[in-house]
């Protein structure tokens, strides 16, 4: 995974490890729109959103003591990790020193018991505007044009920029795809590994790795951030296939809307007037990115809808047949998803509304050279399998599932660490005692007692270089 | 008592026999630790790699030379 | 694969909701009149129930929800995930301060209680409560609904690691003013045992008047919570403490439990709760007492003479004590 997910914990959304490392200021300031309030709860876990449930209708603050009796045995452990994640996210803040006193932080409650209620006067979930029949804008024509804005994205970083049929990205998309670290080299741009594994992730993942990305360069372009996340929420509360009035937006939402045409999130037919996309809609519905498979699965439809015109692919959100033999059949004819295919399958032939292939070592092995891991090919089998693998069980063969592995296992049959051997102790008192010092550094990676000898990393090394120096000085001596 | 630079190489005992017969042809190995670990010169790594690499390659069999 | 494990582990599948929501208009006339200590009419009921229904739609994009009225003599489905949206409202600056789902579910489930209320003005000969018929509407609709999803994602019962969890939880929350109306014992039975078998979690919340011991029962033996609601003026904080959490976090956040439950059972012949009554051997029927005197009237099986007369039910002259008694064990509804 690319950069910022790699800090989430496991199954929290992206989103929220890097709200949580946002200034207290700027966390009251998002929460001071409803729809972003109403976004973020619903970002949350089960249990973090039933906490605040618990706290969002209390005037005063309660002592901790009064909501901790609720909590089961069992519990206490996920209890205190989503308490943690509310008081980092300074949702429901943690108690001074000294006062076991808590409550949310006044901006969300209000907000939030605001988008519960509805009413107040803070234009926060869109202004709809009348229908425009004339136009042919449908569900439908959102989807294919969404699909069409994010495929092409993705499209130019699996060819590189070598099949002419994928049209270059614009310049903003680019100074992004290299920003996050998916592309690299000036002018003629090249997926790095990171990228490869990004291609294999749900387009809800994608979406929001870039969206990360483009929050994170606000600062150099002078743009507010609080104001284009509560923008981004803003349009994960609307409704697809509504026309919006942009007329009530800031100057920070028109020129981050620009941006969002060119990713496929928003779809402007006539001026003052937008459409949210269905990728725009569903940013803050299933509850995380990288969360269990029903909703991956739900994503994936999305992701297959979005590839417009292969009708297998839509029925069940699946398209892809792999045998107990390796071989592998895959309903699409989207170039997008046969160069994803393309990674780790050798391709052997291609009809009008299939490809066919087989996962052989070889191409196994080019993919892991790529950075992909075995676990990121099964998964992607998984989420794309085809409705009529869904009565195998397991759902992918474990002839095939195994062999990946140990495909990727072979790869690593030898490990590297550069370092320094200490060896030709003359006592067995000078062994124990440089080497108590190493592991105290931890960075012992190999010992052998009987022959004294130890493998230190360079850290390691130079530590241990010093400690032996400073004794010989102070003549504790060795022998 | 001293200290020596070096790249250590966790593997398994079949590559470790293999990599002995290697170095027969072209020595690398600084140190033979035990049956998993060997420390080799740092600036044979890549070289050893890929002789390690082929070597193993030749017991792998395809698939696709049977397949029309 | 573990990882996805345990993060399906955190992750909760989309919930399923029933509210059962009692519209006896004598009730809430009861229950608003100022002699209360907190009197709560049926708006401001209302009111907080609608933001206890969105805050249950917020949660989750794919969480469904079903309303479903009891009024007196007769049930009517409310609302409905799946009914078809309304009619385009027309675009409104006002609109955007609020949640256009929540603004549609609300209108539509206000729009629908106040027909109802207006058509049931008559309640000569109606005493009898539509509240087992809401709870049957309720269970056919989950059973619907469950097919529905299984359907769906057309993956019964797939082990895989990745297999995801289709099956939604359905619960069922009964928000109740009225009192037991004892004639309704055995279909209420009859639903219990049904909602046992489809695994649905029946919730009770007692807002206004005694406890009724038939729902106690309900929630007890689906596993369900039954509250009575002690500060009627906390209706809200009461609704989303207790009746919001899904089934998979009460394991987390305890849920309030019965320490004492009334068992007490209402017999076959004349619909009356009784402490101690007569049970037939063969089918489990309770009486009061054995009016047919021979034999069972639900399955006609012929009572021992012997023990009738040794109970006292068949005037002997060597009778014994005039007790009304167990002739074949006890009667307490267990």
């Amino acid at each position: 995974m690319p950069a910022p997910a790699a800090e989430a914990l496991p199954g929290q959304h992206i989103l929220l490890s890097f709200l949580a490392t946002q200034s207290q200021i700027s966390l009251t300031r998002l929460y001071s729109k409803p729809s972003a309030c109403l976004a973020l709860f619903r970002l949350l876990n089960a249990l973090e959103r039933q906490i605040i449930m618990n706290y969002l209708w209390l005037e005063g603050p309660v002592s901790s003591n009064t909501m901790d009796v609720w909590v089961t045995r069992d519990g206490r452990a996920p209890y205190e990790a989503a308490m943690r994640t509310l008081a980092s996210l300074q949702v429901l803040p943690s108690p001074k020193p000294g006062s076991n006193m808590l409550q949310l932080s006044p901006s969300f409650k209000k907000n939030f018991r605001l988008a519960l209620t509805g009413g107040g006067d803070h234009m926060s979930f869109g202004v709809p505007c009348e229908k425009d029949l004339a136009g042919g804008v449908n569900v439908e024509m959102l989807d294919r044009y969404a699909a069409n804005c994010w495929e092409s994205i993705l499209h130019f970083m699996v060819s590189s920029g070598t099949d002419g049929r994928a049209s270059r990205p614009t310049k903003g998309i680019l100074y992004l795809l290299d920003r996050s670290g998916l592309m690299a080299g000036q002018g003629a741009p090249k997926i790095t590994s990171e990228g490869f594994q990004f291609l294999l992730t749900s387009p809800h993942a994608q979406l929001w790795t870039l969206l990360l990305q483009y929050l994170s360069i606000t600062n150099e372009r002078n743009i507010d951030m609080v104001e284009v996340i509560q923008f981004l929420f803003m349009l994960s509360t609307m409704q697809l296939g509504q026309e919006y009035s942009t007329e009530v937006f800031t100057n920070t939402y028109h020129s981050v809307l620009e941006d969002l045409i060119d990713y496929g999130l928003v779809y402007k037919r006539n001026p003052n007037r937008i459409y949210p996309t269905r990728l725009a809609t569903t940013l803050t519905s299933g509850s995380s990115a990288t969360t269990s498979s029903s909703a991956v699965s739900s994503q994936a439809q999305t992701g297959a809808s979005l590839s417009g015109n292969s009708t297998v692919a839509t029925a069940g959100g699946g398209f892809i047949i792999l045998e107990t033999n390796y071989r592998l059949y895959a309903y699409t004819e989207n170039p997008l998803q046969i160069a994803i295919i393309n990674l780790f399958v050798s391709l052997r032939g291609r009809f009008s509304n299939l490809v066919t292939g087989s996962i052989t070592r070889e191409s196994v092995r080019k993919a892991l050279d790529n950075g992909i891991t075995a676990d990121q090919i099964i998964s992607y089998l998984v989420t794309h399998a085809h409705p009529q693998m869904h009565k195998n069980n397991p759902l992918i063969p474990i002839t095939v599932q195994d062999q990946i592995r140990l495909w990727e296992q072979e790869k690593n049959r030898v490990q590297i660490a550069e370092g320094y051997l200490w060896k030709e102790f003359t006592a067995s008192t000078d062994y124990n005692l440089v080497l108590e010092h190493a592991r105290s550094t931890s960075s012992v990676v190999w010992e052998n007692e009987q022959a004294r000898m130890f493998f230190v990393t360079p850290e390691g090394h130079a530590s241990c270089r010093d400690f032996v120096n400073q004794r010989m000085r102070e003549g504790g001596g060795f022998a | 008592m001293r200290a020596i630079k070096g790249v250590l190489l966790t593997c398994d005992s079949a590559v470790k026999q293999i990599l002995l017969t290697l170095n027969e042809k072209e020595a690398f190995i600084v140190e033979d630790l035990d049956e998993t670990h060997v420390i080799i010169a740092p600036d044979k790594v890549e070289r050893v790699r890929q002789a390690l690499a082929s070597e193993l390659e030749k017991n792998a069999f395809s698939l696709e030379a049977n397949v029309p | 694969m573990d990882t996805s494990t345990t993060k399906a582990a955190r992750e909760d599948p989309p919930a399923h909701l029933t509210l059962i929501v009692d519209l006896n208009p004598l009730q809430w006339e009861l229950s608003s009149q100022a002699s209360n200590d907190t009197p709560l009419s049926l708006s401001q009921f209302l009111a907080q129930l609608m933001i206890f229904i969105n805050a249950h739609l917020a949660a989750r994009d794919d969480n469904t929800l079903a309303v479903i009225g009891a009024l007196p003599g007769y049930s009517v489905m409310l609302y409905s995930t799946d009914d078809s949206p309304p009619d385009d409202e027309a675009p409104a600056r006002h609109q955007a301060n609020s949640f256009q789902p929540f603004r549609m579910v609300d209108g539509r489930i206000a729009s629908r209680i106040q027909e109802e209320m207006e058509k049931s003005t008559d309640l000569d000969g109606k005493t009898d409560r539509g509240l087992v018929g809401a709870i049957t509407k309720a269970l056919c609709h989950i059973n619907r609904v469950n097919l529905l999803s299984v359907a769906l994602t057309n993956n019964p019962e797939s082990t895989s690691a990745m297999a995801p969890p289709s099956s939604q939880s359905p619960r069922m929350l009964i928000l109740s003013i009225s009192p037991d109306a004892s004639t309704s014992y055995i279909p209420l039975m009859n639903s219990i045992f049904a909602a046992q078998k489809l695994k649905v979690k029946i919730d009770v919340c007692k807002i206004f008047g005694s406890d009724t011991v038939f729902l106690q029962q309900a929630a007890y033996l689906t596993g369900g919570s039954y509250l009575v609601l002690e500060r009627r003026d906390a209706l809200l904080q009461y609704l989303s403490m207790c009746f919001l959490p899904p089934a998979s976090l009460r394991k987390v956040l305890a849920t309030p439990s019965q320490d004492k439950v009334d068992f007490r059972a209402a017999c076959f012949c004349h619909k009356k709760v009784v402490d101690i009554g007569c049970v037939c051997s063969v089918c489990l029927s309770i009486f009061c007492y054995p009016i047919t005197r021979t034999s069972c009237s639900t399955c006609g099986t012929r009572f021992p003479l012997q023990t009738l007369k040794r109970l006292g039910y068949i005037r002997q002259p060597a009778a014994q004590a005039n007790g009304r008694s167990k002739p074949n064990g006890t009667a307490n509804g267990k």
